[in-house]
Parts: C-alpha cells; sequence; structure tokens
C-alpha cells in the first residue's frame, strides 16, 4: 500500500521525532539540526553537515588520516605511504579500499602493502624524527624502484611536536631532489575524513606542484587532454570510466588517483579539462588547478546509462564537434548493451525502495542509476559531506526524502526499521546489522567487493549486484516455519 | 602498600624545589623512614644532592636504548643514595622534541608494575614546573601521591604558579583522593615575603607548612652535590628541613582541597600587602619613555 | 565491448578483455612506468640472498607486519562480556577501524563508540568527550555495562581515565552504580594481545577490587569452580563452544571469561542483537571465587594471570594448545584442577584424531612449513606441525616477545622435526617474503595477508590466523580439543591434496600422478 506524498513526509518526520527521543537533551538538540525532510522547493536539504560528531553515538565516520592515506593518497601506486605512528592505522586500511592498480607489487608498486613507522614508546617520548630519517633511507635502499615517498601523519605525531616538514626536506636533497611528502593528517584534525582529502589535496599542491618543479614532460600534449579527478579506481572503477573517454576521442594523461602515479600528478597542469567525479575528496585540487594552471573541470556522474550520457555529453560540450561526436558514437554503441541489461532487471527491480548511507558523492550519484532500473531512493546522507555537498543533491532526491547527516547506528537502525526500504546500501559496518533485520544490503564503498559500477560496463555489474541482493532466496528463509504467525 | 605515603613536590622552574625536596627528604631519612625519589623532571636533577651525581642514568634514556621499558630491570634504574635513599629518574627528551609529559607516565607505570614502591614509607615525585599537560598531571592522579607540596617565594610569578598548580590539584582533587599539603615557601627575600605566602595559602585553603629562610650554606652544600643535611648536620640551616620534615610527616591526613583564586584575586593580594599598586590604567602598556613624558 | 547482460562479466574477467588490456599498455605512457628489463632485474634482486640481507638489516621501517595495535584487544575482551558496550577514549577515526576490521572478519556487526575526540581535546583534553559519551551510549544502547580504553591520542595528552569516569559519574553521564571498567591502551605500547590482557585484568579488577573504590572489595572464599580465559582468537566462535562441549562432557563446573561466541554469531531472523551471550557480570563478579583460571594463550594473558594469582587462584596458562598432546596436557590440567575424569567420550575423540592422523601422516611428513600469527598460536600450531611428523621451518611473530623465542625453541629442541628450523620474533611478513625465497618450504600458515607471500613466492597458503577476511565461515569450527585439531588436520590435508593434484594434472605429461586414490 503506497503513501501518499504528505503521508511520507509525515511518517518520515515522525519517525526523526522518535528517534530523537531517547538521546540526552542537549544531544537531542544537536542531533535534530542533521536529520530532515526533504522539501522538493528548498536549495538545500535543511541539514548541518561537516559538524563534529557526537561522542559515544556510533558514528560511521573515520578521521583525517583515512582521507589522506586510505582515500586521496593510498591509491597512488608508484609512491610509497609511511602510515607513521603506531601500527594500528596502516593494519586497518591495509588493502582494503580495492584500489585497483596494474603493477608488480613490492617491487615498482606499493599500494597493498602496509609501510609503517610502527611506533613504540620511546618514538613518543624522544620524538620520532630520527626514526623517520632512517625510514626513509631504509625505503630507498630495498624499494629504489619507487618514485616517491609521502609521510602519512598519525595522531601522536601532531602532539609530539614532530618536524616531519624538515625531515622530509632533508631526505629529499639527499636523494636528488626526490618528492618526499609529508602530510598533517592526524586523526585527530577536523571532524571526519573530509579534513584528510582537503589536506591531502593540499599536500599534493605544495610538495608535488610547487615544491616539485618542472618536469621534463613525458609525451606531447594535445587539444584533447583530460584528467579524471576523483575515482580511486574501487573495483576498477576508473578503467570503466576510462575506457570511454578514450573511446569518444579524449585522451586521459591522468588518474587521480586510483592507478595513478606521481608522473600522472606532475602531467596535470598539461590537461585542457579536469574531469571531477568525487567532487568532496578533489574539488581542492580542481579550483587550486583552475586558478594557478587555468584548467577548467566539470563535475561528472558515472553512474546508470542515463547520468553516464548525459555526463558523457556534459565532458564534450568543453571540446569542439569531433568530441561531441564521438560522445554520441559510445552513447549509441552500448546502448544496446543498456537496453539489455535494464530489460533484464528493471523488472526484478522495478518500485523497489533504496535507503543509502556512503560517503563523498555515492549518497546523491548512484540515486540515477538506481531510477534507471525503476528503484526509488527513499532515504539518504553523507557520512562527511558538506553543504555544498547537500545542495548538490537537490538535483537528485524526491520530495519527502528522509535526509540525515553523520547519521548514528542507533538512528539509521530505527529509520531502516520504520521506514523498510528494500535495499540499504551503505558500508561493512553496517551491512551485517541490516542482513541480520533480514534487509537486503549493499557495500557501496567498497562495491561489496564487486564492481566496477562506473561506466556501461559497471552499470551492467551494479544491476546484476542489486538483483541478487534484493531478490536473494535467503531473505524467505529468515523465519522458522514454526514461528511464523497466522 | 599500607602506610605508604606518596607525596609530591611541584612548583615554578628555578624555585629551588629540588633543592628544598631533597634536603626535606634527607631529614626524613634521617628520622628512620625508608624513602623512594622519583624524579618527573626531564632535566633529571632530582636527585643529585642525595646521589652526589651530575645525573643518573633516567629510565627513559635507558628503556630507549634497550628498545622498550619491557626490557629494564629495577636495578638498572634505581641507584641508592644518602641514607640509603632509593633514587630513580624519569627522566625525558631534549628540549623542543617528544612528549616528556608521556615519558612520566611511562616512567610511573613502570615502576609500579615492577613493584619499586615495595616497602618504602615515602615516595617523593618531583616534578616539572607546572601542571603543564596530562603527563605532569600523573602523579596526582588516583592511587599516586595523597599530598602535594608547593614550593614557592614571595615573587609575583612563583606564586602565580603556585595558583595554577592548585587548579591542577583541583581538578583531580574531587575525583581522586589528591590534596594540597601545603606551601613551602623558599625564602627569596622580597618584600613581606611571609605574610604574603601565609595569605595566599590561606586563599588556597591550604597552609604555609613551612618558610625556609635563606642560608648560603644551602649552596655550598650544592656545590658539593650535597644536601645540607649531610654537608653541615649541624648548621641551622639543616635543622629548617628537618622542622620541615617533621612538619610533613605529621601532616599525613592533613591536606585541604584548594580553593585557587582568579588572576584579579592574585593582584589584590599583592596590592593588599602593599607590593603592588592598584593600576593605573593609562600606564598599561606604556614603555618607562612614555610614562616620562606623561 | 565485452561486457554482456546476459552473462555479466565482473572485475576478475572484464579487464582481461582486448580492449582493456590495450588500454593498460597505452596507460603507461603517462606512468613513467619502469622499462620491463629493469623491472625484472629488480624482482629477481628481491629473491637474492643479498636483498634478503638488507631487508633484515631494517632497524627502522616496518612492512607488513603480523599485528594489531591495543585498543583492538581491548574491544575483543569488552565483546566478550554479556550486554557490554566497547567505549574507546580517543579519535573516532580509530573506532571505525576496529568495527570494520571485526566485521570484515567474523562477518557480523561489532558494536563499539567512540569518545570523538578532535583537536580541541587535544589541547583541553577529554574529559567533556567522556561526559557526553557515556551518557549518549548509556541512552542509545542501554548497555550493562560499558568498558573503556583508549586510543593513542588520548595517551599521549595523558587523559586520565579513571578521574574521567568518576567526573562523568558525578555529572550524571551514567548512574553511580553502573558498571564502567576501564583501562589505559596506549597503541604505541604491544599489541592487540596486549590491549586484550589490560582490558580483561581491568574488568576483573573492576570487579574483584570494589568498582574503582565504590564499594568494599570483594572477599575471596574458595569454590570449586574453574575460570576459563580463551584470549585474543579469531576463532573464539568455534573454539568456545568447543570448550563448553568439553566442559559440559566433563561436568566441570566453569566460568568462561570473555566468551565472544554469541555476540560474533548472532543468527539472521529478522532481529538485530546489538548485544548476545557473553559473560554474565554476577559470574565476571564470582569469578574471584574460583578454585583456578585457566588461560589457553599465555602471551595475551600474562598482566591478567598475575593479577588472578595474586587474589590465591591457581593460574595455568597453555600456548594455544593444538593436537594430540596439547590438547591432552589442556585436559589432563582441567581435570586435576576440577577434580573431574575426562570421560570415556573424550577419550573416543582422541582415538579419532590419533586414527586420523595415522591414516594421513604420509602426506604430511617431513613437509616443509612457514609459519607466521599471534604468539600462542604459532606455538600451538607449531606443537602440531612437529606431531604430524612435518617441520616448522619458519616461525614468525611480530609481536613475538624474546621469551616467546625461547618458548618455540624449546619446542623445536624437544623433537627431531624442529631441527634447522628457526624463531623469528618482531619480524615482519616481508622479512618472511625474503625467508621464503632464499629457503623455501612446501607450506605457508598465516592470516589473509599471507596471501600476498602466495603470491609473489608460490607457496601454497593455508590460513589459519586472523585476519581471515577472504575465506568466509571459518571462525565457526574450532581448533581446540581433539574436534579442533581434526578441523586443521584437514585444513592442511585439503591444500597438500590440492596441490599435488595442481601439479599432476596436465594431460599428458605429469598426469600418470594424477590418482584417484591418495
Amino acid at each position: 500500500m503506497d503513501l501518499t506524498l504528505d503521508e511520507v513526509k509525515a511518517r518520515n518526520a515522525e519517525v526523526i521525532t522518535e528517534a530523537l527521543s531517547v538521546y540526552p537533551d542537549k544531544t537531542a538538540k544537536k542531533r535534530a539540526k542533521h536529520l530532515n525532510v526533504y522539501e522538493g522547493d528548498k536549495p538545500d536539504c535543511g541539514v548541518k553537515s561537516n559538524i563534529k560528531s557526537v561522542p559515544g553515538v556510533m558514528t560511521i565516520r573515520g578521521c583525517a588520516y583515512a582521507g589522506s592515506k586510505g582515500v586521496v593518497w593510498g591509491p597512488i601506486k608508484d609512491m610509497i605511504h609511511i602510515s607513521h605512528g603506531p601500527v594500528g592505522c596502516g593494519q586497518y586500511s591495509w588493502a582494503a579500499r580495492r584500489n585497483y592498480y596494474i603493477g608488480v607489487t613490492g617491487v615498482d608498486s606499493f599500494v597493498t602493502m602496509q609501510f609503517t613507522s610502527d611506533f613504540q614508546e620511546k618514538d613518543i617520548v624522544f620524538g620520532g624524527d630520527k626514526k623517520l630519517d632512517k625510514i626513509l633511507d631504509e625505503i630507498q635502499r630495498l624499494f629504489p624502484l619507487n618514485h616517491g615517498i609521502t609521510i602519512q601523519s598519525e595522531c601522536p605525531i601532531g602532539l609530539i611536536g614532530d618536524d616531519i616538514e624538515a625531515v622530509a626536506k632533508k631526505k629529499s636533497k639527499e636523494y636528488d631532489g626526490k618528492t618526499i611528502v609529508p602530510v598533517r593528517c592526524e586523526g585527530f584534525r577536523g571532524v571526519s575524513q573530509s579534513l584528510g582529502h582537503h589536506i591531502a589535496n593540499d599536500a599534493v599542491r605544495d610538495w608535488v606542484f610547487e615544491k616539485g618543479g618542472e618536469k621534463a614532460p613525458l609525451f606531447e600534449s594535445t587539444p584533447y587532454d583530460v584528467a579524471i579527478i576523483g575515482d580511486y579506481n574501487i573495483g576498477g572503477d576508473a578503467w570503466s570510466s576510462r575506457i570511454l573517454l578514450e573511446e569518444m576521442g579524449l585522451r586521459v594523461i591522468a588518474q587521480w588517483s586510483g592507478d595513478g602515479s606521481l608522473a600522472e600528478l606532475e602531467n596535470t597542469p598539461k590537461a585542457k579539462l579536469n574531469i571531477l567525479h568525487c567532487y568532496r575528496s578533489m574539488n581542492y585540487i580542481s579550483r587550486y588547478m583552475e586558478e594557478k594552471f587555468g584548467i577548467p573541470w566539470v563535475e561528472y556522474n558515472f553512474f546508470g546509462p542515463s547520468k553516464v550520457a548525459e555526463s558523457l555529453r556534459a565532458i564534450a560540450s568543453h571540446f569542439d564537434d569531433r568530441i561531441k561526436e564521438g560522445a554520441e558514437r559510445v552513447i549509441a554503441k552500448y546502448q544496446p548493451l543498456m537496453d539489455a541489461v535494464i530489460a533484464k532487471y528493471k523488472p526484478r527491480l522495478e518500485g523497489k525502495k533504496v535507503m543509502l548511507y556512503v560517503g563523498g558523492l555515492r549518497p546523491r550519484h548512484v540515486i540515477g542509476a538506481y531510477e534507471d532500473l525503476g528503484m526509488e531512493v527513499i532515504g539518504t546522507g553523507y557520512e562527511f559531506g558538506h553543504n555544498d555537498d547537500y545542495q548538490r543533491t537537490t538535483h537528485y532526491v524526491k520530495d519527502g526524502t528522509l535526509i540525515y547527516d553523520d547519521v548514528t547506528g542507533y538512528e539509521f537502525e530505527k529509520f531502516v526499521d520504520r521506514l523498510q526500504p528494500d535495499l540499504v546500501g551503505s558500508g561493512i559496518k553496517e551491512k551485517y546489522v541490516f542482513q541480520k533485520m533480514g534487509v537486503p544490503f549493499r557495500q557501496m564503498h567498497s562495491w561489496d567487493y564487486s564492481g566496477p559500477y562506473h561506466g556501461y560496463d559497471g552499470f551492467a555489474i551494479f544491476a546484476r549486484d542489486m538483483d541478487m541482493a534484493i531478490n536473494n532466496p535467503v531473505w524467505g528463509l529468515t523465519k522458522a516455519p514454526w514461528n511464523v504467525g497466522p | 602498600m599500607a602506610g605508604l605515603r606518596q607525596i609530591a613536590f611541584y612548583g615554578k622552574g628555578g624555585i629551588g624545589k629540588s633543592t628544598t625536596s631533597q634536603n626535606t627528604l634527607a631529614a626524613l631519612a634521617e628520622m628512620g623512614q625508608k624513602i623512594l625519589i622519583v624524579g618527573c623532571d626531564p632535566k633529571a636533577d632530582s636527585t643529585r644532592l642525595i646521589l652526589h651525581a651530575k645525573a643518573q642514568d633516567t629510565i627513559l634514556s635507558l628503556a630507549a636504548s634497550a628498545g622498550s621499558v619491557e626490557d629494564l630491570e629495577l636495578e638498572d634504574v634505581m641507584k641508592i643514595g644518602y641514607r640509603n635513599i632509593r633514587c630513580v629518574e624519569s627522566g625525558g627528551p631534549e628540549p623542543g622534541v617528544g612528549c616528556a609529559g608521556r615519558g612520566v607516565i611511562t616512567s610511573i607505570n613502570f615502576l609500579e608494575e615492577e613493584g619499586a614502591y615495595e616497602g618504602a614509607d615515602y615516595v617523593s615525585y618531583d616534578v616539572l614546573g607546572d601542571v603543564v599537560c596530562g603527563g605532569f598531571a600523573m602523579p596526582i592522579r588516583e592511587n599516586k601521591a595523597q599530598e602535594i607540596y608547593i614550593v614557592m617565594s614571595g615573587e609575583m610569578m612563583a606564586m602565580y604558579a603556585a595558583n595554577n598548580i592548585s587548579k591542577g590539584i583541583l581538578k583531580y582533587a574531587n575525583s581522586g583522593g589528591v590534596r594540597l599539603g601545603g606551601l613551602v615557601c623558599n625564602e627569596r627575600q622580597t618584600d613581606k615575603e611571609y605574610e604574603l605566602a601565609d595569605s595566599l595559602a590561606k586563599k588556597l585553603n591550604s597552609k604555609l607548612i613551612h618558610f625556609v629562610p635563606r642560608d648560603n650554606v644551602v649552596q655550598h652544600a650544592e656545590l658539593r652535590r650535597m644536601t645540607v643535611l649531610e654537608y653541615a648536620p649541624d648548621s641551622k640551616q639543616a635543622d629548617e628541613y628537618r622542622t620541615l620534615a617533621a612538619k610533613i610527616h605529621e601532616n599525613v591526613g592533613k591536606g585541604t582541597i584548594p580553593t585557587p583564586i582568579t588572576m584579579d584575586e592574585l593582584e589584590d593580594l599583592l596590592m593588599e600587602h602593599g607590593i603592588m599598586q592598584a593600576v593605573d590604567e593609562s600606564i598599561v602598556g606604556k614603555s618607562a619613555a612614555e610614562c616620562a613624558v606623561a | 565491448m565485452s561486457q554482456n547482460a546476459e552473462k555479466v562479466l565482473d572485475h576478475f574477467t572484464l579487464f582481461r578483455s582486448p580492449e582493456y588490456v590495450n588500454m593498460f599498455e597505452n596507460k603507461k605512457t603517462f606512468e613513467n612506468a619502469v622499462p620491463a628489463a629493469e623491472l625484472q632485474k629488480a624482482v629477481d634482486w628481491t629473491k637474492t640472498q643479498e636483498y634478503r640481507e638488507l631487508n633484515f638489516a631494517r632497524e627502522a621501517l616496518v612492512v607488513n607486519p603480523a599485528k594489531a595495535c591495543q585498543p583492538l584487544g581491548a574491544v575483543f575482551a569488552a565483546v566478550g562480556f554479556e550486554g557490554t558496550l566497547p567505549f574507546v577514549h580517543g579519535s573516532q577515526g580509530c573506532v571505525a577501524y576496529y568495527r570494520s576490521h571485526f566485521s570484515r572478519h567474523f562477518k557480523e556487526p561489532t558494536s563499539c563508540v567512540s569518545s570523538s575526540m578532535t583537536e580541541d581535546a587535544a589541547v583541553f583534553g577529554g574529559l567533556n568527550n567522556m561526559i557526553d559519551g557515556l551518557a549518549n551510549a548509556y541512552n542509545l544502547y542501554k548497555p550493562k555495562m560499558i568498558a573503556v580504553s583508549t586510543t593513542c591520542m588520548a595517551e599521549v595528552i595523558g587523559d586520565d581515565l579513571n578521574a574521567f569516569i568518576k567526573a562523568a559519574k558525578e555529572k550524571g553521564s551514567v548512574p553511580e552504580p553502573f558498571d564502567v571498567p576501564f583501562t589505559h591502551t596506549p597503541a604505541f605500547v604491544g599489541s592487540h594481545v596486549t590491549g586484550y590482557d589490560n582490558t580483561m585484568r581491568s574488568i576483573l579488577e573492576h570487579f574483584w577490587d570494589g568498582k574503582a573504590g565504590t564499594e568494599a572489595p570483594l572477599v575471596r572464599e574458595a569454590r570449586d569452580s574453574i575460570n576459563f580465559i580463551g584470549g585474543f582468537d579469531g576463532y573464539t566462535v568455534g573454539n568456545m563452544r568447543e570448550i563448553k562441549r568439553l566442559f559440559g562432557l566433563m561436568g566441570i563446573d566453569y566460568t568462561i571469561l570473555g566468551d565472544n561466541s554469541d555476540a560474533w554469531d548472532t543468527p539472521t531472523d529478522g532481529q538485530f542483537r546489538m548485544y548476545d551471550g557473553g559473560t554474565k557480570l554476577s559470574d565476571a563478579a564470582a569469578a574471584v571465587h574460583a578454585k583456578a583460571t585457566v588461560s589457553m594463550q599465555e602471551f595475551c594473558t600474562p598482566k591478567t594471570l598475575a593479577y588472578i594469582k595474586k587474589k590465591g587462584q591457581e593460574v595455568v596458562a597453555f600456548n594455544h594448545p593444538m593436537g594430540v598432546a596439547g590438547t591432552d596436557r589442556f585436559l589432563m590440567e582441567v581435570a586435576r584442577l576440577s577434580g573431574r575424569v575426562i570421560p570415556e567420550e573424550i577419550t573416543r575423540e582422541r582415538g579419532r584424531l590419533v586414527d586420523a592422523i595415522a591414516d594421513s601422516s604420509a602426506h604430511i611428513h617431513g613437509k616443509r612449513f612457514a609459519l607466521y600469527g599471534d604468539p600462542d598460536l604459532t606455538l600451538g600450531l607449531a606443537g602440531f606441525l612437529l606431531e604430524l611428523g612435518a617441520e616448522p621451518v619458519h616461525i614468525l611473530a611480530t609481536n613475538g616477545t624474546p621469551e616467546w623465542e625461547a618458548r618455540v625453541q624449546a619446542s623445536l629442541d624437544s623433537s627431531p622435526f624442529g631441527k634447522g628450523c628457526h624463531v623469528y620474533p618482531g619480524r615482519d611478513l616481508w622479512h618472511m617474503r625474503s625467508l621464503l625465497f632464499t629457503e623455501p618450504v612446501d607450506f605457508l600458515i598465516g592470516n589473509t595477508y599471507g596471501k600476498f607471500l602466495e603470491r609473489d613466492t608460490r607457496t601454497p597458503l593455508i590460513r589459519i590466523g586472523f585476519p581471515i577476511f577472504d575465506r568466509h565461515h571459518h571462525h565457526r569450527y574450532p581448533l581446540w580439543g581433539y574436534q579442533g585439531a581434526m578441523n586443521t588436520l584437514v585444513k592442511i590435508l585439503d591444500k597438500i591434496f590440492d596441490v599435488t593434484d595442481a601439479d599432476t594434472n596436465i594431460a599428458g605429461k605429469t598426469d600418470y600422478s594424477f590418482d584417484i586414490i591418495r
């Protein structure tokens, strides 16, 4: 029985009130600002964002280190990223994000390795700069083909006042100007991963662009050179995107940062257009390149055929007819595949309701892909979005959608329990909570170890995965037959 | 560990804290008390008069060279000095690097786990300057020092520091058992020093437990890296420390929860005793030359 | 275009299609890629003795360690108590990591909260975070107990949990009598097993020593029951259930201190259970009266056992006992402590295990193994391998101490199969890589990260350890007891047979040995 829009809105407002009723007053007041029912004519979602998480509520957020090492820098494959501090941070984030790359791990590529300074008490008390100095020597000795090193600060580094910048400069000089990047992404900085993205972007600006100096170009420029910004190649996303850009006649000279390399970062100022997928994590460097090098940037969305086509056209609009025709050619080429995918899966998924809670861009970007399959997103929220994300979200969500920023474990469980979606898309920490409740679930950070989901090739997998989650026969087995009431 | 008295000496840097504490502890040792000194100052100078040494090897420097504190034995870090006073120095990094406060935590945890306090009547922590961070507050956590003695003088900054330290104690006094044992005034021969110290003590809901007069014999002893008790046991100054020691010994359980005062109140106190004039707002921020013109 | 709606290609195969392979090749132009010949030279160099020596000369850099940090162990220990919410005081990202880490291994939710300290708390201390955090956690998640530990951030700035928790109670964050045991778990000391130990001790101390000075300490009255502590254990679900079964068969009056078996194995039946099972808090308190405490993992519980011993109990520690002799020793000690006899049923299980070993030992005998993991697990496994007539050639524990090294060496010295085997405390998996290249073995035993070693060195990996992310459900099966040894034996045998088959399956070339009976 479908509710009317007004009923949906009333129910959602009630659900928010119910969830807030359990909190102590002070916390309820704070959390209330992060929860809302979207009013279709408003310019944003009506929630506060990018504010400190409340202690003790089981926020799903991570930290600045996760944003820098885990997201932005970690996928740069030919650089070694030192998790600088105690062993844990590097251990828990070791190879966990599925940033695919081509390379010989441990020899010329290092993404799925865990390099740590493994701080001991004496390093805290006496400072860790000498140890870092030695670590850089040992890396050079054992991994001579690395093209650069980053130092990803964990919490203690900033607290004990280590001068990692001084060490980086000194060692860079010793190693003939080698790129060594100190990153001040201590986990206590900021309120979530988001500041880590920003800090990491700034580190690229300061230590690759500004300190790096001019490098001899590896290739001749063409008018069709573009850089993919903000695609981490999870499950191969950047690849299934790149192939479309190349098919339409563009030349991708850099991938930031999935399957990326230091040389690609350095190449990027030669791009004619920066095309930006994850706005949240890489708008900073895109804006910088626009100001400094005059490179325009365009946001795009490669989830689902509608958005892919729209985005291909938007990208092509920055180029001449050759590219515009290329875009149309690509769209046409994949149309039969898309038709076949939709013909196969839409009947199985039509009308299914989805609730999302993810990171950078997905709480809005994937909505189109669900809609291509006839599904409806009835609730969404960002782990670490800012106001500009919630503004952009208004282009995607429907009137009456439940919006939850930095949702707590408690709220999310309550919301799903009351809204009864057919699918929840969120992360590993949430997955089993909802599956226990009998709600189909897909991890929308790691693609649940599947993917790619970007581009046309990715959409086929996306559609198949959503179908296998929702139409899994196991969901009919959760109740023991002898316990099923009349 | 029943009956173990844990005390700590805090005070502004350069106030004579280590000298006062070592002389007092030497006097307590003379009374037959078994003493353990835990130096919690990265300078590691809390035990030099007892050991006749420049500075002893510290827990943290030994741990750093051995690998970690788990690799140390108690014998490695503990030295025996005058009248069998046992001495350990926590140590810490050079100025400007690392985290000295964490060093204090590490050292005290190590000593407790190794049973360093067994058999002692007194454990005395000698702590750097001020309660600047959680690490330097370690000795006043629950089940650590029960009484804090603040070494101060009639100088404005020393009194300011004493008030600050009281704030640190107050923070832990409500939840734990730490108390302010009293103020020890180390005479600097400033104006109305005794009166000032005494009224500050009262304002802090404490007492001036002893006023230690200035005497050059302290310096003579110090040049020989000795306490006055050892260098000139018959001197008047040695008796002063004996008196202080006896008062501290008697002071068990008599510590109070301090009532730190505001900066304004502190200035009022100085004005009350005629040390400071009421501030003429018109001269604030003016140089001597500017004032002369005006 | 290779993608196909009828048979959707996954990343496994999609990217092998020619258009992608071609694209990867073209991308190299922009990568400043290392020329193929130079790359190959470097690859080969990393396999040499020379490289091994450089690798072992490392003093500061750690690469691919097999250990995690203290608070992870703290969360593990806390989860084992009834209705207990782990609360980690410090930066919030850490908690996101612990929860993910456990969920990836157990395929279960892991509830845990953070006090979410940020830059201002780094300067002013985290007292307010504690006050608000406890209040929120208590109201939202209705725990029976909140077990507090710390991240390295809180440790560096020196936050005092005892004082903070008292202050929070005074402010009414949680009711005065509500149980909030706490322990400091600096990440820069020890490893996850240290955090387990600290937390287990702190919880017992809380109940036995008067709840942080709020009640009179319990006075121990010697009773006949036995306490059992499992330690940090990736197989805790299967292992705990096996222990309960064995103790049940023996009729022992026992208390498991820290029982995670239900919390990490809840049913999918429409209901999310934030808490399930666990040691009852009243049982944890009453455990002070027990006659003795048995720890399955000595290196996980040194401080806990020392504390329990001080209370007057006998303490007995094992090193993750596995196999026939290991299980024999364990059961005989338990029988001695409890005054119970080992029943015929268990004796028959033992017999069946011996039977299985006898049936299969020809395939294991003399096989060379490398293994790594936590100190106790590696000790237990090495013992079992020796018992099977296999050679545990390289034994490595990143969190192994010199004491552990001596213990493993003693075990090696006690068996003719231990000759020429070596122990590597404090080393990491990059060291192991050099070992596997320069002194190859037949099989590697370790956790999921071992797959990188398997890929590089072609040493077949048998997954035993923590974490196991890329195989499912093994944590539901025990490694302990005769039944656990049987599981382990089968795990090892399956891999041996798979490798043998894969090695003899080229038609017309090697498949004469592709036997259907082995």
